[in-house]
């Protein structure tokens, strides 16, 4: 039973990388029906980003030589917004002239995928296979609650899912932005005439999709500080099928996608050998997939004749 | 015996009663018109009827067999051809392509015969052929063949969704709104076909429209339909007249 | 007669080539990179039978030819060697190159089977769900193979080295380059036939309206299953052959970056235009082998020219930011792959004259 709690933690945190990673890729989906595919090594810039940032920071013999508190409270918006940038940049020069050309949706998913293998293979040519180590920022206390223990890492990274969550479901159900973003996903053609700027639009979209990947990346690399150009790929690519568990296109469906496939896999490894995990948790996945086939939170396809 | 029967129709999607009770017959060689207000269930009986909605009460008979239930392919291959509201052709085959893909429930051979070329292949494909090249004849449309259906006006795009439900020798012919979207030289057009049709092939026709011009001129009798109901039926000029119709058309003027 | 000349243009060069090969004039390494045009060509063409012509999104299409590529090793080594898995051979491996065809069609079928994995919730599910399903399924099936250990788990597997030297031993020709001519062969022409038969324009039907097509006769289900098997089948046979060549397998190398090429192949060369998918991916393998040279000349040139600082060196690395570089900007100038959805003999309508395959 002990066991089980502490594997529960662990599934939070697990699922909390999951779900800040899903949420961009569902937002990005829910505006444009595009897989943003190099939305995992935008997760991986973000923690390369925040690593840059907080060596420079932080180097004693440097140009800041901020303490460890400060570093943090810098790193992280620095991140945010850089990340953020990156993805902007992305949709500007790589996904825009495509969509305005009017190419078939999928080629507009092969170039993501494109950008995402310049993405990491461009950091590997540049920085070379040497990890990088992100410094510690954080002091390290562990919480013992009855025979579970919990590190404030740990709870902040759940809390910071938490929020960024709320924060998104807020943007996205409550302010005018947020119609917008819904209206897109509707009719891309109605918007302009309806007088919303669209490009807008899509770039608050990317920036808000990115920023949260950007964060997420930092999170991961503080909790587990070896950084190499290809730990975007496996959790992209996870993320991606927890947001269509979820059900793409709706946040709640990303968020919940994302701590289930996280719970699953953390199970199977925990409790059966654990070369099981993908099998077992691609495995379920296809039966809720086969159950339903528009995702938890998915509305069901409806061909209207 | 009716050729199509229908009894105690009844479709829920979900809370929603679409249909209630819709009982109907057709008769052989038979046209006849279903009109209504918009959302009515008009669109939703042809659904059932033609296999895409499994209805949730009641009975289908076509022919002496009961066929709700079955798949779509299946209702097909038995005599029931249709069209669509919003036209529904595959836009990057050819014309001959998309009429030829009709004969799809009578193609006798399969993947490796039509691989290796087997001689039941070469056979199916020459009779598949002849019957497509007639009824693009028999349409007029023999001079697109070879013309992608979204580089075709829309009239010609609807007379090619025609000219493909009769490449499946249906004894029923289920009409959604033929004349929806077309200007008056078209709808003449329609009409002189439609009722060409109905004359040569001597098969029955169910036709849903709008324009009354249409409705008037070819229908034998007409079925009003209401939400989900059956309003009332008769000739033309019975409907023409009857005051529930008028209701349902323009509201209840005494409220 | 005319109406050949294409073809037995093609049968020409395919002789030649096997003859050049015989002769020694092309190198082992040359030799090689043809054998892998020939493959990505099937593996390319095969995967256009669902994303171009059904218009689905398979992204997994990498773990069918794990499939064929495990099951068609394992037939092999079963069938012409001694072997601790399977005990002593079944046929006596002078008859590998009269029998090998048999190694390769059942390593079609059991990929064939596996893509009903794919097939079956493609009833129900479409677009994105379905390309979820296709990258579960090609997880799935990696682990699957990882966890037999009979087979060599994640080690890998080997022993078809074997196979093809004695293929060679009873006749002494480049064995798996004719295996990979005669497979390419037959699977463009079961393609193309497929495609160009009323039953095969089902799968257009169901790609272009889906719901037209349901109603208008065709049996969708039935199309899909057909179109899933036959891609994964002949998926399978591109894996078997994989296999071949390289005497050893291992299920890491069918994970989801062979997928990504298979994609980026597809819609390099168009949707659902297969002459187009050749030329992809004829055109990748040259560019990835390629670049392999032009990157060391580009590595001299630029130090040679000081733009490069001298402590560092152009690597092999770069070739793959060189080569999804290159496929963006070709998406952004050709936004519809090479030939769009249509074939060679459509842009060039001379061509039919010369070419069938009736």
């Amino acid at each position: 039973m002990e066991l089980f709690l502490q594997q529960c933690v662990n599934a939070l945190q697990w699922g909390s990388f999951y779900a800040l990673i899903a949420l961009g890729y569902t937002l990005v989906y829910g505006v444009l029906r595009l897989i943003n595919f190099a939305h995992g090594d935008i997760f991986m810039v973000g923690a390369y980003i925040a690593f840059f940032l907080s060596t420079a920071f932080m180097a004693p013999d440097g140009l800041f030589n901020f303490s460890r508190e400060f570093t943090l409270a810098l790193t992280i918006p620095l991140t945010i917004i850089l990340t953020s940038l990156v993805g902007v940049t992305l949709e500007r020069i790589a996904y825009r002239p495509l969509m305005r050309k009017g190419a078939h949706r999928l080629y507009v998913v092969i170039t993501a995928l494109m950008c995402g293998l310049v993405l990491e293979n461009g950091n590997l040519a540049l920085l070379g296979a040497s990890r990088k180590t992100l410094p510690v920022l954080l002091d390290r206390s562990v919480y013992f609650l009855g025979g579970i223990t919990v590190t404030n890492l740990k709870l902040w990274v759940i809390l910071a899912a938490m929020l960024v969550f709320s924060g998104l479901h807020f943007i996205v159900t409550k302010t005018r932005f947020g119609m917008a973003m819904r209206a897109v996903s509707w009719d891309k053609f109605a918007l302009p005439l309806m007088g919303i700027p669209l490009d807008s639009v899509i770039v608050f979209t990317f920036i808000l999709g990115s920023g949260v990947a950007g964060l997420g990346g930092m999170l991961f690399a503080m909790s587990y500080p070896v950084l190499e150009p290809y730990m975007g790929v496996m959790t992209g690519w996870k993320a991606f099928i927890a947001a269509v568990v979820g059900g793409i296109g709706d946040i709640r469906g990303a968020f919940v996608g994302g701590f289930l496939l996280a719970f699953v896999e953390i199970m199977v490894a925990a409790f059966l050998p654990s070369t099981f995990r993908d099998l077992f948790a691609f495995s379920i996945l296809l039966l809720i997939l086969w159950q339903r086939p528009t995702g938890i939170f998915g509305k069901p396809l409806t061909n209207k004749i | 015996m009716p050729l199509l029967e229908i009894t105690g129709l009844t479709q829920r999607f979900g809370g929603l009663q679409a249909i209630s009770n819709f009982s109907f017959q057709l008769e052989d060689h038979e046209l006849v018109g279903l009109i209504g207000p918009n959302g009515a269930g008009k669109t939703t009986v042809f659904n059932i009827v033609s296999g895409f909605y499994k209805p949730t009460e009641g009975d289908i008979v076509f022919g002496g067999d009961r066929i709700n239930g079955l798949k779509p392919y299946q209702v097909t291959a038995m005599g029931i051809a249709r069209t669509f509201q919003n036209i529904r052709l595959w836009n990057d085959l050819t014309v001959l392509d998309n009429i030829r893909l009709a004969r799809y429930s009578w193609l006798n051979y399969g993947f490796w015969s039509a691989v290796l070329r087997l001689n039941r292949y070469r056979q199916a494909e020459k009779a598949v052929e002849t019957k497509a090249r007639d009824v693009l004849e028999m349409v007029e449309l023999s001079e697109y063949a070879e013309e992608l259906p979204k580089n075709l006006p829309y009239g010609l795009q609807r007379r090619v969704e025609l000219a493909r439900a009769l490449a499946v020798n249906p004894k029923l012919l289920l009409l959604d709104e033929p004349a929806a979207g077309l200007n008056s030289t078209d709808v003449d057009g329609l009409v002189r076909h439609i009722r060409w049709i109905y004359d040569e092939c001597k098969i029955s026709i169910w036709m849903i429209e709008h324009q009354m011009k249409v409705v008037m001129s070819l229908c034998q009798r007409l079925v009003v339909m209401n939400f989900g109901c059956s309003i009332a039926w008769g000739t033309p000029e019975e409907i023409r007249e009857n005051p529930d119709v008028i209701k349902a058309y323009l509201g209840d003027e005494t409220l | 007669m005319q109406r050949y000349a294409i073809n037995i243009l093609f049968g020409t060069a395919a002789i030649v080539l096997v003859a050049l090969a015989q002769a020694g004039i092309l190198d082992k390494y040359v030799l090689t990179v043809i054998t892998f045009m020939g493959i990505n060509c099937i593996f390319a063409v095969s995967l256009n039978l669902v994303n171009g012509h059904m218009g689905e999104f398979s992204c997994g299409h990498g773990g069918f030819m794990c499939v064929g590529a495990y099951v068609g090793s394992l037939l092999s080594v079963a069938f012409f060697t001694n072997s601790k898995l399977f005990g002593p051979a079944l046929f006596a491996p002078e008859l590998a190159h009269f029998l090998f065809p048999l190694v390769l069609v059942g390593a079609s079928f059991a990929a064939a089977l596996f893509g009903l994995i794919v097939a079956l919730p493609s009833f129900h599910t479409r677009d994105d769900y379905l390309a979820i399903i296709t990258i579960a399924a090609n997880y799935i099936i990696i682990s699957i193979v990882e966890n037999i250990d009979a087979i060599g788990g994640p080690r890998g597997f080997s022993g078809m080295k074997r196979v093809v030297n004695s293929m060679s031993d009873a006749a002494d020709l480049p064995w798996m380059l004719i295996w990979t001519i005669i497979g390419l062969f037959v699977c463009v022409m079961a393609l193309y036939r497929l495609m160009t038969s009323t039953y095969g324009k089902g799968i257009s039907a169901v790609c272009q309206n889906e719901v037209a097509a349901e109603i208008m006769g065709v049996n969708t289900n039935r199309v899909k299953i057909m179109a899933f098997m036959v891609s994964s089948g002949l998926a399978g046979l591109a894996g078997a052959l994989y296999a071949h060549v390289y005497g050893y397998v291992n299920a890491q190398s069918f994970n989801i970056l062979k997928s990504t090429e298979g994609l980026v192949m597809v819609y390099l060369g168009g949707m659902g235009s297969i002459s187009g998918v050749l030329l992809a991916a004829i055109a990748f393998t040259l560019l990835i082998e390629g670049l392999r040279f032009i990157i060391p000349w580009l590595n001299d040139v630029l130090h040679a020219a000081n733009l490069l600082p001298a402590s560092y060196e152009l690597s092999q690395v770069w070739k793959w930011v060189i080569i999804p570089l290159i496929l963006i900007l070709l998406m952004q100038f050709r936004p519809e792959g090479f030939l769009g959805n249509r074939e060679l003999t459509h842009v060039f309508p001379r061509l039919k004259r010369w070419i069938t395959f009736r």
